[in-house]
């Protein structure tokens, strides 16, 4: 039974809830949007790393490398789409 | 077929060691797709026109239930791979099968939250806002929900096949596909909700 529930997997579920809890506090604590949103960005991007390295083994096999490279490239263009488009149409350059 | 033993059977043969590169190519379209989504709704975010602003519809319980169960989904759904490393096939349907049911449970709670949206006058054509957030959470919905049927199928094939190489290949790229999904609810879960209703 203990085999099939490896510590590595239960300990990052524990750890993927308890980042939930922290991100819940920005709704039910008063705080600035600031701050606020400064906890979500690290505990969103800490979540999908927790997922990304225990939960879908990104980092074994021999095409790990690629992998890495295809995510980086993934997450860059999702970052600058987001917030290049911000920049240019929400934040004040229009 | 030419099955490299010291390697996990999902990863046993060329073909399936490509399948996965493959699937991971993929995933990362899905980033940028999903970006796509985000972008547009944080520009729209604000333009709520004579509908309902975010903070007035979004509910903290349902979206808490969602969250919950699609958690807990991905990590059963990552013992389930762990269970098919151990060649226990019976463990590993069993925990490919809570994820479904978890799955179906968010979907349901999903479903529930647009019927609540539809009766609180947010729908496609009301705002940009409302078009956007029904836009974005309808992506990720239709993925679980075609999900759901992926995992069925698979559930079925190592029914009868049990654990081969192949349906060990399946069941992992499936597995990450779930993860990928889990990933993408936290981001919703983060930005489009909490920031809403922060």
């Amino acid at each position: 039974m203990r085999e099939l529930f490896p510590m590595k997997q239960v300990n990052g579920f524990i750890f993927s809830l308890l980042l939930t809890v922290i991100a819940l506090s920005v709704y039910f604590l008063d705080m600035s949007f600031e701050l606020g949103i400064t906890i979500l960005l690290i505990t969103a991007f800490v979540q999908a790393g927790v997922q990304l390295i225990i939960f879908m083994h990104a980092g074994e096999g021999e095409d790990s490398k690629t992998i890495y490279t295809t995510l980086y490239y993934g997450v860059f263009i999702a970052l600058a789409t987001v917030f290049g488009s911000l920049l240019a149409m929400v934040w004040g350059y229009f | 077929m030419n099955v490299n033993s010291t390697q996990p059977l999902e990863y046993s043969t060329e073909q399936n060691r490509l399948n996965i590169l493959g699937f991971w190519i993929f995933l990362g379209c899905e980033i940028m797709l999903f970006a796509t989504l985000f972008t547009s709704y944080f520009i729209y975010e604000n333009r709520t026109g004579s509908g309902p602003a975010g903070a007035e519809i979004f509910e903290i319980t349902p979206v808490l239930i969602e969250t919950i169960l699609l958690l807990t989904s991905s990590f059963t759904i990552g013992l389930a791979v762990n269970a098919m490393r151990l060649g226990r096939t019976k463990a590993m349907l069993g925990f490919l099968a809570v994820t479904l049911v978890l799955g179906a449970g968010f979907l349901s709670v999903e479903i529930y939250e647009f019927i609540h949206y539809y009766h609180v006058g947010a729908t496609l054509q009301t705002s940009a806002f409302t078009g956007m957030l029904l836009t974005t959470l309808g992506t990720h919905g239709a993925h679980v929900a075609f999900g759901l049927f992926w995992g069925l199928f698979i559930f079925l094939q190592i029914k009868k096949q049990g654990l081969t190489p192949q349906t060990a290949n399946k069941s992992f790229i499936f597995s990450l596909y779930w993860h990928f999904l889990d990933v993408m609810w936290i981001f919703i879960f983060s930005f489009i909700y909490l920031k809403g209703m922060m």
